[in-house]
């Protein structure tokens, strides 16, 4: 340190390319760093548990090791579970992706009055908690609520329904709910790509005639497509992993009809008799699930 | 050297920061919830216990009862209990799946502590393998509660549903449904409190003596369902779908009644605009189930304590727990009914109720908490539970009895298979 005197010259291990890579290395470093600490090693030590079985502090290799797995073939509550969050994935999802581009392609329309204002409206739900917002659609939803009520008003029904405690009601009440608390977000997402597409092609397809309907299909949906790839995506990546609904709306009910993957995963760490492993091994089950569905989309939506 | 040196003292910083928590001494923190109930009891303890011990602080901390049971989950699974408190309320349904699942968390206190004259059946819940690990605090003893104004509408007084069994309580129930429109009970769709009510009122459980699980061969079990779902489709006893409903049927008098744990009075006598018009009896017995009683049981809790330090201390505070003075105490305020023996000695349990007209409820409520048939639980309650109410629901709705009860307990089975 008191050395003052600088050394000779000598042929420079560090060159100029070395210098710079070595400095992209140290800022990419912390972060990576983290992020395996804290989330790939945490992902590999499930994947361990998921081969365990036994009390919850002294788990143990199960024999034979897929045991867990083999058991899940077997869960007829977890394959009902299975059953429900694909219900709501097929259902849900393209419902919401096509309201959320129509909205969008009515919000882009330069000549609205009060765009910002609509804008808004759509993505105030995303503003919401998700236990917030699920509470409020039981509040509605019950016997003597509100939905109950306005229908029975307006004649649509003559005697109320019980929403929450009918096994196809209660998943029409989930996907109300997603459709309302999901579709401003997804707008979001083309709106904004729809600002990357020059508006001047919107005008010359008008002059050669194409009506609103045409430039949709023909125009905007082709130059969506990655974003509606990324949207989709994200959806059911989302549905998939589908919990608060589930536990703040329905609880599960009536009889596990509306209960989701990740809600029974819960239960079956934290209200039922913990069984750590087996809730692991089901964890990974729909880590696959999500790669393989999106693996499908990615082949089917990017055909370049 | 000034990076080392910062580095160090952070170091410093952190080492003494953790040497804190492990040397936490000579106080005794405490997890319950229920500001009205169970929080408040446990400030009572504190002031009369700090009046001979006035150098003894004790912390009690409002922890939701879910949030008490997921913090010792990732407590235990960190392999660090330092952080929990020395006392914690348990639901008496969840303590056998706790101190079986997490041994180390939970102290255990056989020998340590006077377990006499607490009542057999409450002090049941925190026996594991013949130790204790809890000790009791209220009672769920069951009342049935009903507005004698509408009952009188429809021509009966109280008397008329003290010591009934089902068939009689299902014929009342249809003529006063048919003479006022209202149902005499409801109770949340799924969650099948009033189904183990009426088991227990049975002397049955879910589980065998060995703690297998016992639905397909339990006529008792079966005979409820099928008296539940007739009270169902009779309109006697209306389903709603979520615990503030429940409340709500109560308070804006859509029911006439409700068959419930007594803690469910703190609810009803907290709508004062309905004062003198409740009375209190009995539940119903079940007919045709040998040993069937008018008595049973619906939540509580008990108390259980960390694995730590200050083990002597928080019992030696817990005596607070065998003081007649302590449950007349706190009687008033939280209704909360003792199940020490010697609780009712209090002036206040002999004393009348103003909301009920009078009537010396916790007098008669401690008279049927010595009726209660006991109940087995088991680490696998909750699982069992569910799997019921599945049952159950599939039965209203159409099912076949004996093949839902089968399901059930392949269900459970299933998971015990583990």
């Amino acid at each position: 340190m008191t050395n003052a005197t600088p050394a000779p010259r000598k042929k420079r291990f560090w060159s100029m390319e070395r210098k710079q890579s070595a400095a992209g290395w140290a800022f990419l470093l912390p972060a990576t760093l983290l992020i395996v600490l804290f989330s790939f090693w945490p992902m590999f030590q499930a994947f361990l548990t998921s081969f365990k079985r036994g009390l919850p502090t002294a788990l143990q290799y199960s024999d034979p090791l897929y045991r867990n797995y083999a058991y899940m073939l077997k869960d007829k509550v977890f394959i009902q579970s299975v059953k429900n969050t694909f219900t709501y994935l097929i259902i849900q999802v393209p419902i919401m992706l096509v309201l959320a581009i129509i909205f969008a392609t009515l919000l882009n329309n330069r000549d609205l009055k009060f765009r910002g204002l609509f804008r808004t409206c759509i993505f105030l739900p995303c503003a919401t908690g998700l236990v917030a917002y699920s509470m409020i659609f039981r509040t509605l939803f019950t016997y003597d609520g509100m939905v109950n009520a306005l229908l029975m008003k307006m004649g649509v029904i003559s005697e109320a329904i019980n929403w929450l405690n009918d096994p196809f009601y209660a998943k029409v009440v989930i996907i109300l709910g997603l459709i309302w608390r999901w579709t401003g977000y997804n707008m979001v997402f083309y709106l904004s790509a729809m600002q990357g597409i020059e508006y001047s092609i919107y005008e010359a397809a008008r002059i050669d005639g194409a009506n609103q309907v045409q430039q949709l299909f023909k125009i905007t949906i082709p130059l969506l497509k990655p974003i509606i790839l990324v949207t989709a995506i994200m959806s059911t990546n989302g549905t998939l992993q589908l919990f608060d609904e589930s536990v703040n709306l329905t609880r599960g009910g009536p009889a596990n009809m509306t209960i989701t993957m990740s809600h029974y995963i819960y239960n079956t760490m934290f209200t039922k008799n913990p069984n750590f492993g087996y809730a692991a091994a089901m964890s990974f089950v729909i880590l696959v699930m999500v790669a393989v569905l999106a693996a499908i989309q990615m082949k089917v939506g990017d055909k370049r | 050297m000034k990076k080392i040196v910062s580095l160090i003292l952070a170091l410093a910083l952190v080492m003494a920061c953790s040497l804190a928590l492990a040397a936490e001494d000579g106080k005794i923190t405490i997890w319950t919830w229920d500001p009205n109930f169970n929080i408040k009891a446990m400030q009572v303890a504190k002031e009369m216990y700090q009046k001979d011990h006035p150098d003894v602080e004790i912390v009690i901390e409002e922890v939701l009862s879910e949030d008490v049971e997921t913090r010792v989950i990732t407590a235990a699974s960190a392999g660090d209990i330092s952080n929990l408190p020395d006392i914690m309320l348990c639901q008496d349904n969840s303590i056998q799946k706790f101190v079986l699942n997490y041994p180390e968390v939970y102290a255990e206190i056989t020998g340590k502590y006077d377990f006499t004259d607490f009542a057999e059946g409450k002090l049941a819940y925190s026996v594991v393998d013949g130790k204790n690990y809890g000790i009791p605090f209220d009672a769920g003893t069951v009342v049935g509660t009903y507005r004698t104004d509408y009952l009188a509408e429809a021509g009966y007084t109280i008397d008329d549903l003290t010591d009934i069994d089902w068939d009689r309580f299902i014929e009342i129930g249809k003529d006063v449904k048919a003479k006022t429109g209202r149902p005499m009970l409801s109770g949340q769709a799924g969650a099948i409190d009033t189904v183990l009510i009426m088991m227990q009122s049975c002397g049955a459980s879910m589980f065998n003596e060995d703690g297998s699980v016992n639905f397909v061969n339990n006529e008792a079990c079966k005979k409820v369902l099928e008296y539940y779902k007739t009270m169902v489709q009779e309109g006697i006893f209306i389903e709603v779908n979520t615990w503030d409903e429940y409340c709500g049927t109560l308070s804006n008098a859509s029911v006439v009644g409700t068959v419930n744990g007594c803690w469910i009075l703190g609810t009803i006598m907290g709508v004062q605009d309905q004062a003198g018009k409740w009375a209190l009896t009995n539940m119903p017995s079940m007919p045709g189930i040998e040993g069937a009683t008018n008595y049973s049981n619906n939540g509580g809790s008990s108390w259980v304590f960390t694995n730590g330090t200050d083990l002597d201390l928080a019992l030696d505070f817990m005596g607070m727990y065998r003081n007649v003075d302590f449950y007349n105490e706190i009687l008033p305020s939280t209704s909360a009914i003792g199940t020490w023996a010697h609780a009712k000695e209090g002036s206040n349990y002999q004393a009348g109720n103003d909301f009920y007209n009078g009537d010396a409820i916790f007098a008669k409520i401690v008279e049927y908490t010595s009726h209660v048939p006991s109940n087995t639980t088991g680490a696998y309650y909750y699982d069992a539970r569910e799997a019921l109410g599945t049952a159950l629901t599939n039965y209203i709705n159409g099912g076949d009895l004996a093949s839902e009860l089968q399901t059930a307990e392949d269900t459970v089975n299933f998971a015990m298979g583990f």
